[in-house]
């Protein structure tokens, strides 16, 4: 349950984290958001990947939680990119 | 968004750098690849044991240490009544052997033999070294003194610290890029992959090869160690810090009988918790002097730091390791830190993704410097010697390994059972299998070979299950069935790296080279070899 919920976060913030960026908000919105909505986004990115950190933290401890966290951190913004990257994949029809 | 040409820059430290990673990362890239590789399988060497095993029921731990204890020590008592030391590793839910080990003085001979937790008695499975052969061979490889093996992928390993520092120095833009990749941009879009794999999963890459040097620290680098511990006694206790070793003692000569081991292992239960006694050593079995150390197991404590309750022959306790200093501390940090035995089941899937993109990273790493060069070619026919030779090592080192481990594990399936040397043979299959690979290589075309190796490789990987469902009764629909979550684990991971290398393998087959608008001197030159035959596009 730990494991999904923190993975779950990871992917989350990782995406708040892309969506604040210029590049990926042509390819996402068409357009590029104002500042301040960026800004949010960017924070709002940060303190989810704070969150996750807190609780795998919590529930398994320092030392196991800080291995846990590099993994679903690694895996949650891997899938960001996968996501991204297919998105915008010549045979994905758009 | 485009793609930047390559401006003469001025030579300051990125680009130095960017040489540095480019040269140690090809000299000994082909070898950190096959070490990546094998060792991102070895985070379920276990299972791929029990996988390769397939006579051999799955074990539940559930608090019967004692009682395997117990057994096990009788087991001892006619295999090696005369050893000095025997070693006990416990079964376990990831581990369905017993693997014991014993030492005799005269001669000198330590021996290690796999026994069946619930019989005590010698295995009735084929014999195998199942997935401990892929974690050997991750650091010492194979048909080599493991002294010089081990040197090897020091060295292997090292190199690839100085490319891991080289590479984020060079790296532009670590965080504008963060997410970014490019399609159909040719070396873009490798380097962008490159970037990516090496981005997302450095915390990992960064420890697994720092950590892999500290293991054989002494090893490599002996002489501080050497310095600063002279006389036996002392090397003793640097040892005791790093490693569940009891303290040498002579036997007494006077023969007793050990009091019941199985107590000594609830005895630890009650202290660390039910199945947490992952290892039994005896030392001086049957004598009055003797001593016995339960060691901790590895589960859920990420320091492998000695941890161990020490009883004499009479069954009393007479100690406990519960610390080490700071330092062996560390040490047992970094070592569990690699090899990853405390995780649990998602922990460990956490790992090997990892671990795969790490090995994925190496590839692309590879594939991008050929493609570099390539690019810069105005025909496919001013193609260097040395060139074309990376080409074709590339091939057989990233395509031919996939089909050389899968034979590996068809040999498992095939070999007749009574094969003499059959546990040799299946290495020695591995190894056949891989020299075809490069065989092949060197002889097909630059593209021909990456798609017929990796839809060779898909296809080998996609009809184990079915081989395995044929010729055990541990098909993938009884084992989902029996809830076998091990056997349905490695059938279902086989299937899912069938499909990966399936997909690499059409990719490669559509791949259309696309005219760059941005550079004239690529119009129509594929990134990965020689220009398409027409007919073959789809």
């Amino acid at each position: 349950m730990t494991h999904a919920l923190t993975l779950l976060l990871c992917i989350l913030g990782f995406s708040a984290l892309a969506s604040a960026m210029t590049r990926h908000q042509q390819e996402l919105f068409q357009r590029t958001l104002d500042p301040a909505t960026s800004r949010r986004l960017r924070a709002a990115g940060w303190l989810t990947l704070l969150l996750a950190l807190g609780i795998v933290v919590a529930r398994q401890g320092w030392g196991l939680g800080l291995v846990s966290y590099s993994g679903h951190t690694s895996v949650g913004a891997g899938l960001v990119f996968i996501a991204l990257a297919l998105r915008g994949s010549p045979l994905s029809g758009r | 968004m485009s793609a930047t040409p390559p401006a003469p820059k001025p030579r300051g430290l990125r680009r130095s750098m960017s040489e540095l990673h480019t040269w140690t990362g090809l000299l000994l890239g082909w070898l950190i690849y096959a070490m990546f590789l094998t060792g991102t399988v070895s985070y379920f060497r276990d299972e791929l044991s029990q996988w390769m095993r397939p006579e051999l029921p799955a074990y539940r731990a559930a608090g019967e240490g004692p009682a395997v204890a117990d057994r096990t020590i009788a087991a001892m008592r006619t295999l090696a009544p005369r050893a000095t030391l025997w070693s006990i590793e416990m079964p376990s839910d990831r581990s369905n052997v017993v693997s014991v080990s014993w030492r005799t003085a005269k001669p000198p001979t330590i021996t290690f033999l796999d026994l069946d937790p619930v019989t005590g008695g010698r295995l009735t499975a084929r014999p195998t070294r199942g997935g401990d052969f892929f974690y050997a061979f991750h650091y010492q490889f194979h048909y080599l003194p493991a002294y010089v093996g081990r040197l090897i992928a020091g060295l292997c390993a090292m190199f690839m610290l100085v490319a891991i520092i080289s590479g984020v120095i060079t790296h532009k833009k670590f965080f504008a890029d963060f997410f970014t990749f490019r399609w159909r941009k040719g070396q873009r879009s490798w380097l962008d992959a490159h970037n990516g794999l090496a981005v997302l999963g450095l915390p990992f890459h960064v420890m697994v090869t720092y950590s892999g040097l500290v293991i054989l620290m002494h090893l490599y680098m002996p002489w501080a160690s050497l310095l600063a511990f002279k006389t036996p006694a002392q090397r003793q206790q640097l040892t005791a810090q790093i490693a569940p070793v009891i303290p040498p003692s002579r036997p007494s000569g006077t023969p007793a009988v050990l009091a019941g081991v199985g107590d000594m292992v609830r005895q630890a239960e009650a202290r660390w918790g039910v199945d947490q006694a992952g290892r039994v050593i005896v030392n001086n079995p049957d004598d009055a002097a003797a001593t016995v150390a339960v060691v901790r197991g590895e589960a859920g404590r990420p320091s492998r730091s000695p941890r161990y309750l020490l009883f004499n022959a009479a069954g009393t306790m007479i100690g406990a390791k519960d610390d080490v200093g700071p330092a062996a501390e560390t040490h047992g940090v970094l070592y569990a830190l690699h090899l990853g035995r405390f995780a649990d089941v998602p922990l460990r899937w956490l790992y090997f993704l990892v671990s795969l993109a790490g090995t994925a990273m190496v590839a692309t790493g590879m594939v991008l410097w050929v493609v570099k060069r390539r690019q810069k070619l105005a025909r496919p026919e001013e193609a260097s010697f040395g060139l074309r030779l990376v080409e074709k090592l590339n091939v057989a080192s990233i395509g031919g390994l996939s089909i050389a481990m899968t034979a590996f594990l068809w040999g498992n399936r095939l070999l007749p059972i009574g094969l003499p040397g059959r546990l040799a043979w299946e290495i020695h299959l591995f190894f056949l299998v891989w020299l075809a690979t490069f065989v092949h290589a060197l002889v097909r075309r630059h593209r021909q070979a990456w798609i017929e190796q990796l839809a060779g490789a898909a296809a080998l990987l996609f009809l184990l299950p079915v081989l395995n469902a044929i010729v055990t009764p541990r098909g993938l629909l009884h084992s989902l069935a029996a809830s076998d979550w091990i056997f349905a684990g490695v059938d279902l991971t086989l299937l899912a790296l069938g499909a990966l290398h399936a997909v690499m393998a059409v990719a490669l087959l559509r791949h259309t080279p696309q005219p760059r608008r941005t550079s004239p001197r690529t119009l129509a030159e594929p990134t990965l070899g020689p220009p398409l035959p027409r007919k073959a596009i789809p």
